[in-house]
């Protein structure tokens, strides 16, 4: 087990090699394409050169790029992620209190994914091509279809924007619902019910087209799983379905899905764009997504690589959880 | 083997009878699953709609896909619902002989059905063309990968690896800035991450085809790795990639949404699904009319829906035990 671990560790941080590289790489590309000099955006349009060239030498882009990667590279193993142009404050201190919110959303998505996922998956499995089957299918591929750049509009203007037309295509509603805040973002450790009322519409919209996928993959393990033998034996035995889901799908269903979790990190910081401008959540996202447009870089970059970081971190945790949990795959790794 | 001996070794019915092509058992197997049929239909609807519709839309309705028309915004500025007409010059009162608005306006007061049409059009160019591109990709590192094996396959399967890791929408928005946006680089900005998906699938394929007994066959009578990779590998894994291609336009259509969504795919103000959306959303007034999302979402949804079942039904057509429906 150990073994497997360190070899897994290993690959983890060759990844994060690759990705700070690349997301360096990526900061000149922009600086080049775009014709912007760092150095000439911080002292202004109406700095000498003299001026510009002191400024290069305090960031230190006057140096070989090797050197720079390296600086930037030793920089990040101390913590520091760089500074901000436009805000003028050290970027960790813009993206830890983002990473904050982002990691309330995706976490509080991910419960909420996996609760409907399970439901729905093993419900559908138990029982295949049954009519509750064939609904919950048909509620799943509308799930997989469904972007969260969709569904988080929708669910804020009936359930959080009180309609003024009070019509949809026509149809008249009922009554204005104002049931769910639909902007900003209340600490956890002040207001823990707060908290929760004011992410309930973003997590519910991120989490919809996620459960959906996990339905469909927890769906089709259970049907594997319940043809199998030691199933048929169990049930021979009168065992109830109740045990049977507890004692015999779950251990083996439990490992894929963590592993399936680990993966999808990346994916939801991806979509936790979309969710936090629609509800006005500071995650980061929107911070990623304001420093892009204000071609603040080294914030760009540093959400990138904060955002890959806690991706592989995630990544390689539930690979070596999976390996825990199934002596199989660490067999497989382990040599 | 024997037909009797064929059906009994499978659950699934293989259509007993006389021998038939396997081309001949993949069509019938389809064209029972009508809800594949259907969407499949509906997809030929689509690429049509994207082809001829959309100008045929323009000159029935007799607006361009940018044109703004004053007369569909009201006197406070709210655009049409949807079948409404145009309102009189005061803003006041619909036109009892102006134009129909099947699908409504826009905020700036454009018709919503024809720039849904175009919007078709770029959705389909730039899912289809990033696709081609990422399977393409996806072969060459899938095929060098498997068939090669040893240090190739380390190398390709921890680059494969380190790509999937990647926050891969945080990254293609920060490409798209610094290649600008446009529709060939949203293209080529969305086939970047997502070559990796076929390049996984065409890595596994290849190494179970090398396994098995007519490539060993053909290797013991002498055959090259070029004839071996031509005339064996590559044609099976046409069906695995048709089926799993299907699934990649669906999500690159979700992905040139995502980009033009967020400002950085295909750049006003040419129609697409995911810049229709935005500007109803951004701009609010999909408060104020909530079909201004529901129309474009709408052609997102059933798009998506009709390539996942059209995916099914392929996967089921193509081999019938690996999928239980």
């Amino acid at each position: 087990m150990t073994k497997f671990a360190v070899k897994r560790l290993g690959a983890g941080l060759v990844q994060l090699i690759a990705i700070t590289f690349l997301a360096w790489a990526l900061f000149y590309l922009v600086a080049g394409a775009t014709g912007a000099n760092p150095a000439q955006r911080i002292a202004g349009k109406a700095a000498s050169a003299a001026e510009i060239r002191r400024v290069e030498h305090e960031l230190g882009t006057d140096r070989p790029l090797w050197q720079q990667y390296g600086l930037f590279v030793w920089k990040l193993g101390h913590g520091n992620f760089g500074y901000s142009y436009e805000q003028r404050r050290p970027v960790a201190d813009i993206v830890f209190p983002a990473a904050k919110t982002t990691a309330s959303l995706v976490v509080g998505a991910a419960v909420v994914w996996l609760i409907l996922a399970m439901i729905v998956g093993v419900l559908g499995g138990l029982r295949p091509r049954s009519l509750l089957d064939r609904g919950l299918m048909i509620l799943i591929l509308l799930g997989i279809a469904t972007p969260v750049f969709l569904v988080a509009p929708l669910l804020s203007y009936f359930f959080g924007y009180q309609p003024t037309q009070g019509s949809v295509l026509g149809i008249p509603l009922p009554h204005p619902m104002k049931l769910f805040p639909i902007d900003g973002y209340v600490n956890l450790w002040q207001d823990p019910v707060g908290w929760a009322y004011h992410l309930a519409l973003p997590w519910l919209a991120f989490a919809l087209s996620f459960a959906a996928i996990y339905a469909r993959m927890i769906r089709a393990l259970v049907i594997e799983q319940i043809n199998e033998d030691y199933v048929r034996t169990a049930r021979a035995k009168g065992a109830s379905t109740a045990r049977i889901v507890r004692r015999h799908l779950r251990p083996n269903i439990a490992p894929v899905i963590v592993t399936m979790l680990g993966l999808d990190v990346g994916v939801a910081l991806g979509g936790a764009f979309f969710v936090e401008t629609v509800f006005g959540l500071p995650g980061l996202g929107y911070v990623g997504l304001s420093s892009i447009q204000q071609l603040d870089y080294p914030l760009t970059v540093g959400t990138i690589v904060f955002a890959a970081i806690a991706a592989v971190a995630a990544n390689t945790a539930a690979d070596i959880a999976h390996g825990a949990l199934d002596p199989r795959v660490r067999e497989e790794g382990g040599d | 083997m024997t037909v009797a001996a064929k059906s009994a070794e499978s659950p699934v019915d293989l259509f007993e009878g006389v021998a038939r092509s396997p081309s001949h058992d993949f069509w019938r197997r389809f064209r029972r699953d009508r809800l594949a049929v259907a969407s499949g239909v509906f997809l030929v609807l689509v690429v049509l709609a994207a082809l001829g519709g959309a100008p045929l839309a323009a000159k029935v309705t007799g607006h361009s896909q940018n044109q703004q028309l004053f007369s569909a915004l009201d006197q406070n500025g709210l655009p049409l619902g949807v079948m409404e007409r145009t309102y009189n010059p005061e803003g006041t009162k619909h036109d009892p002989h102006g134009a129909l608005f099947v699908l409504g306006a826009d905020r700036l007061g454009r018709d919503q059905l024809v720039r849904v049409f175009y919007g078709a059009r770029v959705s389909l160019i730039v899912a289809f063309g990033a696709t081609s591109i990422a399977i393409l990709i996806g072969i060459i590192v899938g095929v060098a990968a498997g068939f090669y094996g040893g240090k190739v396959d380390a190398v390709a399967s921890r680059f494969i690896e380190s790509a999937m890791a990647f926050p891969a929408l945080l990254l293609a928005v920060a490409l798209a800035v610094v290649i600008g946006a446009g529709l060939v680089n949203a293209l080529v900005v969305i086939a970047v991450f997502t070559w990796y998906y076929p390049a996984r699938i065409v890595r596994t394929q290849t190494i179970a085809l090398k396994r098995t007994q007519f490539i060993e066959a053909a290797r013991s009578i002498g055959g090259s790795d070029f004839h071996i990779l031509f005339r064996h590998v590559l044609p099976h894994l046409v069906a695995p990639l048709l089926v799993y291609g299907t699934s990649i336009v669906a999500t690159n259509i979700l992905f040139e949404a995502g980009l033009s969504y967020l400002g950085v795919g295909v750049p006003q103000p040419t129609a697409s699904w995911g810049s229709m959306l935005s500007d109803a959303v951004t701009s609010g007034y999909y408060r104020f009319d909530p079909a201004l999302v529901l129309v474009p979402g709408a052609a997102l949804v059933l798009t998506m829906l009709a390539l996942n079942l059209l995916g099914d039904g392929l996967r089921y057509a193509f081999d019938p035990r690996s999928s239980m429906r």
